[in-house]
C-alpha cells in the first residue's frame, strides 16, 4: 500500500493520495487479489521517544486491513467516508466529526442500498475518520475536519499575532488591545505568525483556565512581560499547536503550572510536552518539548505549607490515574527515558504517598494577598524550582 | 399440643382470657388471609402443602386433584363464593385426628422437629377452616380413609373458637374408590386471580416445578381439566430430624429444653439433647465454667435458674461444630430440570444445586434453575420471571424484600450475557427458579410469604445464581458465535457492490473496469464464504455437542430436542431467502474439495470430536460409578446405625 513519509499534506496532495489508494485497490480487485489498507499503529507499544526530538514518534508497527469477510465492513465504511471527505476538500467545506457522522447518516437515509454502512453512534464514524488520517498520514484538519475549539485562552501585553486567512487575506491581532477578552487559537495554529512587541520573559501555561483568568485579572501581565495561557485540562490540538508555535517562533521559556497528581503529569503535561500515543503522526507539530513543569512539585507542599490531602478511596478517577501511573512507568518510553527521570520520580512519589495537591492551594499561603500565587510562581521561576 | 392463652384487657377493666383460635380468628391477615384474593391462594396452598407432606412422610408418590369453582356471589363486598377441593392419595387421617388437624390451632405433627417440611406450626389449615366458617358459616368438608378402615368417613369440621378445638358437626361413612387418602373441601368468600405472580397459574406451575414426583389433575373455572404426569418415580428422601444446636437457641428455649431432661445428669442432657455437643466440647465447657464446672455432674432438675443461665452463656462461648446439614431436602438438579420441562418446551436449561451449607447457623441448601422457553423473544425488555420457593412451597407475595430477589438483583447478569439495569432484575424471556430449603427458614412474617434477607443467605444465593449464570453464559456464547458467522455471510453479499461502486466513483473508472473489479471481488468473497461455512459448521457442531452432553445428563428434559445445526440452518434459510440455493451449492463444492485436499484435516477434527465425546462418556461413567459407591456406603452406614 502506498505510504507517505511526511505528515504535512497540502490540500492538493490528499485527493491525489486518496485516488492512488483507490486505484491500487481496484487494480488488486481486477486481479482477484485482496487489497490491503495499511495505517500507522497509534498506540503506546508503537511509540518511540528520543530525547533529542523530545516528542513521541511512531515506531515501525502498522495496522493492516486485508479485504476479507471480517474486514469488508470496515473497508467499505472507510472508502464511503473518504468519498465524503474528498468532496469536502473539493468544495472547501469544513465540518466537525459530529457533523460528519450526521452527513454519513444522511447519505444512508437517501440511498437504501447503503443501509448496511449506517453508523450506530459517533464513536464508529470517529474511528473511521482517525483510521483514514493514520492511513494517509495527514492531520484531521487537512481533511477539513475540525474539532470544537477548547481551551487556549491567551493573555499578553507584548504579543502580536499575524493570521493568514483561508482566502489569503491577512489579519493582525495585538493582544494588548483586546481589553479583558482573551485571544483563542484555532485548530490550525500553523497559519499564525507570532511577533513580540518587546522582549517576552516567559510563557506560563496554567492547567485551570479559571486560575489563568484570576492571575491576569490580578495584573500578572501588567507587571511582567509574559504570555499566560489557560489549557483547560488535557490540552486540545489547538492548545498543543499554539504552545508549539510560541516555543518555535518566540523562543521564550515556557512553564506549565498545574495540580500535583498522576492525571496532570501523565495526561496533561506529557501531552503538552511530548504529545500522546493516540496522535503519534501529529506529535511533531503538536508538542512543545521545551515546556517545563513548574509545579506543584512535592517539595512545594512543605516549602509553602500548601494544603494537600490523601487520595480518597471512593474517588474512582484518582484511583484509576494512580493505577495507570504504575503501568505508564513500566511501559511509556517518555517516562522511561533518563531525561524525564525527575518526572517519573514524582509519579513514584504520588503512587507511594497517595497524596495530591491542587494548583489553587497557592491561595492558602496568604489568603489576604491576592497576588501571593503570582509571587510564588515568579519566585519558583527565579530560583529555577522546576523540572 | 400447646394451648397458648393470650390475655386481653376487657373494656370493663377486667382481665379476660382468650384462646389461640380466637386470637387468629381476629387476626387472620397475619396468616395470609388479608384479602379475598389471598384467601383463595392461602387456602389452596395450605391444603396442597398438607397433602404433599403427608404423602412424602409415608413414602407415597402423590396423586393430587385440585378443583376450584365459582359458586355465585359472595357475602362480602366484591367477592364470589369459591369452592376449593384438594384430594390426595396419602395415608389418610384417623377419625380422632381429623378435628385436631382441621379445627385446632397449633396442633401439628411437624412442629419443632428440626426437619424440612412444608408445614411447620399447624396454623394454616385451621385458619382456612376459620375463614370458611366466618364467610359462609360452613367449615371444612373432609373425606378421609386410612388403609385399615373399611369405609371412608366424611366429616364437616368447624373450629370451636372459645376452646381452640376442632368440632365435628356432621359425620357419616361413605363409599370411596380409593384405598387410602384425604379430600378436603372449603366453600368461602374470595376472589380469583389467575395470572401474574400472585395468580393461581403461578402457584400451580410453581408446585409442578419443584415436585417432579407429583401427578396433578386440576380444573380451574376458566378452563378444561388438565393432567400433569409425574416425571420422577423417586419419592424425595425424608430428611433426618436433627437435635437442636445450642448456638441456635435462645435462653428461654434452653430452659424449656432442660425441663425435658429433668432426672438426667447435665452432661447426659447436653450430649443427648443437642447436636454437635461432643465430649471434647464438654471438656472445653468445663474450662469456661471454671469453679462452677461441678454443675455438669449434677442432675438437670437440681440446676438453679442462675446456674442454667451461667451454663447457657458458657456454652455460647464454647466452640462447637456448625449444625448438621443432613436435615435439608433439596429437589435435585435432574428433577428440577425435568420439572421445568413441564412448564413448556425449553431450548435452554441450566440447573445448579449448591451443597448444603450453614447460613446464620442454620443448615440451608440453595438450588437455581435458569430456563428459556422455546420460541421466546430473546430481545424482550421485560424482566425475567422469577419463581421463588421455600421448602418446596412457591412464594408469591412481597417479592421486593425477599432474599431471593435481592440476591438476583445483586448479581451482575451482564457478565453472563443478559441485559440488566443497575440493581434491577435481569431482562429477557427466561425463567429463573430459585429454591431455598432449610428446617429453619427465617420468614419475614407468619404467613411465610417472603424470606428474610440476611447477608449470609444472600451471599449463598448469589453463589448459586452465579454458577447457573456461568452455564448460561457459555451457552449464549456458543449461540452468538453461530449467529456471527451467519452475519458474516450476509456481510459479503451486502458490502461487496457498495465497495466497488464507491471506489469506481472516486477514481472515475470506466464500466469495464468496474465489472472486472466486481468479478474479482466476487471470487475473493466466494473463497471467504466457503471458509466461513466451514467455521460455521464447526460452531454448529460445538453447539450440538454441548446440547447432546446436556441430553445425556438429563435425558427427559429435551424431549423435543432438535438438532441445533438444523435449527440454525432453518433460521438461516429464512434469513438468506433466495440466496440459500447458492450457499448450498457452495457448501457442496466445499465438501467435494474436502474429499480431496482437506480429508486429512477433517479426519483429524472428526477424530478429536469422537475423542471428546468418548471422554465425556468416560467421565459420566466414572461419576455414575462414584455416586453408586457413595450411595452403597451411605446405605451400609445407615443400616449399621439402625442395628445399633
Amino acid at each position: 500500500m502506498a505510504r507517505l513519509q511526511t505528515s504535512k499534506k497540502s490540500k492538493d496532495e490528499i485527493p491525489k493520495i486518496s485516488k492512488a489508494l483507490c486505484e491500487k485497490m481496484i487494480a488488486d480487485l481486477e486481479k482477484a487479489r485482496r487489497p490491503v489498507l495499511q495505517a500507522t499503529k497509534c498506540s503506546l507499544d508503537n511509540s518511540i521517544y528520543s530525547p533529542g526530538k523530545g516528542y513521541l514518534t511512531p515506531g515501525p508497527k502498522k495496522v493492516s486491513s486485508e479485504l476479507n469477510v471480517s474486514s469488508v465492513k470496515k473497508i467499505s465504511r472507510s472508502i464511503f467516508m473518504l468519498e465524503i471527505l474528498l468532496r469536502n476538500i473539493d468544495t472547501g467545506s469544513v465540518n466537525t466529526k459530529r457533523e460528519l457522522y450526521y452527513m454519513a447518516k444522511g447519505e444512508v437515509k437517501h440511498n437504501k442500498d447503503l443501509r448496511v454502512l449506517d453508523f450506530k453512534d459517533q464513536d464508529e464514524s470517529d474511528s473511521i475518520v482517525d483510521f483514514l488520517c493514520e492511513m494517509i498520514e495527514c492531520y484531521r484538519e487537512d481533511m477539513n475536519c475540525y474539532a470544537n475549539d477548547r481551551g487556549g485562552q491567551t493573555f499578553s501585553q507584548c504579543l502580536v499575532v499575524h493570521e493568514t486567512m483561508p482566502d489569503g487575506k491577512k489579519a493582525v491581532i495585538d493582544l494588548s488591545k483586546l481589553g479583558t477578552s482573551p485571544f483563542q487559537p484555532k485548530n490550525r495554529p500553523q497559519n499564525l505568525t507570532l511577533k513580540a512587541k518587546k522582549k517576552i520573559d516567559f510563557c506560563l501555561v496554567i492547567e485551570s483556565e479559571g486560575t489563568a483568568n484570576t492571575l491576569v485579572s490580578n495584573g500578572i501581565c501588567k507587571r511582567n512581560n509574559c504570555i499566560v495561557v489557560g489549557s483547560q485540562g488535557v490540552p486540545s490540538n489547538a492548545v498543543r499547536g499554539w504552545v508549539k508555535r510560541i516555543q518555535e517562533q518566540l523562543k521564550v521559556p515556557i512553564y506549565f503550572f498545574g495540580d500535583l497528581d498522576a492525571y496532570t503529569i501523565q495526561n496533561i503535561f506529557r501531552t503538552l510536552k511530548a504529545g500522546s500515543a493516540a496522535s503519534l503522526i501529529r506529535n511533531a507539530d503538536y508538542s512543545a518539548p521545551e515546556v517545563r513543569f513548574l509545579g506543584v512539585l512535592p517539595e512545594d507542599i512543605k516549602k509553602y505549607d500548601l494544603a494537600d490531602y490523601t487520595v480518597k478511596s471512593d474517588n474512582a478517577s484518582d484511583l484509576r490515574a494512580l493505577k495507570k501511573a504504575k503501568d505508564i512507568l513500566a511501559n511509556d518510553p517518555f517516562f522511561k527515558s533518563p531525561k524525564n527521570k525527575k518526572l517519573a520520580s514524582i509519579l513514584h512519589w504520588l503512587i507511594k504517598e497517595k497524596r495530591r495537591c491542587e494548583q489553587q492551594a497557592l491561595f492558602t499561603v496568604n489568603p489576604r494577598d491576592p497576588i501571593m500565587p503570582e509571587k510564588i510562581i515568579l519566585e519558583k521561576i527565579k530560583k529555577k524550582s522546576y523540572i | 399440643m400447646a394451648k397458648t392463652k393470650t390475655k386481653t384487657r376487657a373494656r370493663s377493666g377486667r382481665i379476660t382470657k382468650s384462646s389461640t383460635a380466637e386470637y387468629f380468628s381476629k387476626n387472620l391477615q397475619q396468616v395470609g388471609f388479608s384479602s379475598p384474593t389471598k384467601a383463595v391462594l392461602t387456602t389452596l396452598k395450605e391444603a396442597v402443602d398438607n397433602a404433599l407432606d403427608a404423602c412424602e412422610d409415608h413414602g407415597i408418590l402423590p396423586d393430587l386433584r385440585i378443583e376450584i369453582e365459582k359458586l355465585g356471589a359472595g357475602s362480602l363486598k366484591n367477592t364470589d363464593q369459591i369452592r376449593v377441593l384438594v384430594s390426595d392419595n396419602g395415608p389418610g387421617i384417623g377419625p380422632d385426628d381429623v378435628p385436631r388437624v382441621f379445627g385446632e390451632y397449633l396442633a401439628s405433627s411437624k412442629f419443632g422437629r428440626g426437619r424440612c417440611s412444608r408445614g411447620q406450626q399447624g396454623i394454616g389449615i385451621s385458619a382456612a377452616t376459620t375463614w370458611a366458617q366466618q364467610t359462609t358459616a360452613t367449615g371444612a368438608r373432609v373425606i378421609s380413609k386410612t388403609s385399615s378402615m373399611r369405609k371412608a368417613v366424611s366429616y364437616l369440621v368447624e373450629v370451636d373458637l372459645k376452646g381452640n378445638k376442632g368440632r365435628i358437626k356432621e359425620k357419616e361413612t361413605v363409599e370411596w374408590d380409593r384405598k387410602n387418602g384425604t379430600s378436603v373441601e372449603f366453600i368461602f368468600d374470595g376472589r380469583l386471580q389467575y395470572n401474574g405472580e400472585a395468580g393461581l397459574h403461578a402457584f400451580i406451575n410453581g408446585n409442578i416445578l419443584v415436585n417432579p414426583h407429583m401427578k396433578l389433575v386440576y380444573k380451574l373455572p376458566a378452563g378444561e381439566e388438565v393432567t400433569v404426569e409425574r416425571v420422577s418415580e423417586e419419592i424425595p428422601r425424608i430428611p433426618e430430624a436433627v437435635d437442636p444446636h445450642p448456638h441456635t437457641m435462645k435462653l428461654g428455649d434452653f430452659i424449656g429444653h432442660a425441663g425435658l431432661f429433668g432426672p438426667d445428669k447435665t452432661t447426659t442432657w447436653l450430649k443427648n439433647g443437642f447436636s454437635r455437643v461432643s465430649p471434647s466440647a464438654i471438656k472445653e465447657l468445663g474450662g469456661i465454667l471454671g469453679p462452677e464446672k461441678g454443675i455438669l455432674n449434677g442432675k438437670v432438675s437440681a440446676l438453679k435458674e442462675a446456674q442454667i443461665k451461667k451454663l447457657y452463656t458458657s456454652i455460647q462461648k464454647t466452640s462447637l461444630k456448625a449444625p448438621a446439614t443432613s436435615s435439608v431436602l433439596a429437589v435435585g438438579e435432574s428433577s428440577l430440570a425435568k420439572s421445568i420441562r413441564r412448564l413448556g418446551e425449553v431450548d435452554f436449561i441450566s440447573v445448579h444445586t449448591r451443597k448444603p451449607t450453614i447460613c446464620d447457623f442454620k443448615p440451608v441448601q440453595v438450588e437455581v434453575a435458569i430456563a428459556r422457553l422455546k420460541g421466546s423473544n430473546s430481545e424482550s425488555e421485560s424482566s425475567v420471571s422469577v419463581i421463588r420457593f421455600a421448602n418446596r412451597v412457591p412464594l408469591q407475595f412481597d417479592k421486593a424484600s425477599c432474599a431471593i430477589v435481592k440476591s438476583i438483583q445483586s448479581v451482575n447478569w451482564k457478565t453472563y450475557g443478559l441485559r440488566q439495569s443497575k440493581g434491577s432484575l435481569p431482562q429477557g424471556s427466561f425463567i429463573l427458579a430459585v429454591s431455598v430449603v432449610s428446617p429453619f427458614i427465617k420468614f419475614k412474617n407468619a404467613s411465610k410469604e417472603t424470606i428474610d434477607a440476611s447477608d449470609e443467605l444472600v451471599e449463598e444465593l448469589r453463589r448459586g445464581l452465579m454458577k447457573a449464570g456461568q452455564k448460561l453464559s457459555r451457552h449464549l456464547k456458543r449461540e452468538k458465535k453461530a449467529e456471527e458467522l451467519t452475519n458474516k455471510i450476509q456481510h459479503i453479499e451486502s458490502f461487496a457492490p457498495i465497495l466497488v461502486n464507491i471506489l469506481c466513483r472516486i477514481t472515475e473508472a470506466p464500466n469495464k473496469r468496474k465489472e472486472a473489479a466486481a468479478a474479482g471481488l466476487q471470487k475473493i468473497l466466494d473463497r471467504d464464504m466457503k471458509k466461513a461455512k466451514v467455521q460455521y459448521d464447526d460452531a454448529a457442531a460445538n453447539l450440538e455437542q454441548h446440547l447432546s452432553s446436556q441430553l445425556e445428563a438429563m435425558p427427559d428434559v429435551f424431549r423435543t430436542y432438535k438438532d441445533p445445526k438444523k435449527t440454525v440452518e432453518e433460521a438461516q434459510e429464512t434469513k438468506l431467502g433466495a440466496k440459500d440455493a447458492e450457499i448450498a451449492k457452495l457448501q457442496d463444492e466445499a465438501e467435494e474439495n474436502a474429499n480431496s485436499s482437506k480429508t486429512k484435516i477433517k479426519k483429524k477434527s472428526k477424530g478429536k470430536k469422537t475423542a471428546k465425546k468418548k471422554n465425556t462418556k468416560k467421565v459420566a461413567k466414572k461419576t455414575a460409578k462414584k455416586k453408586k459407591t457413595v450411595r452403597k456406603k451411605a446405605t451400609k452406614k445407615s443400616k449399621t446405625k439402625r442395628r445399633r
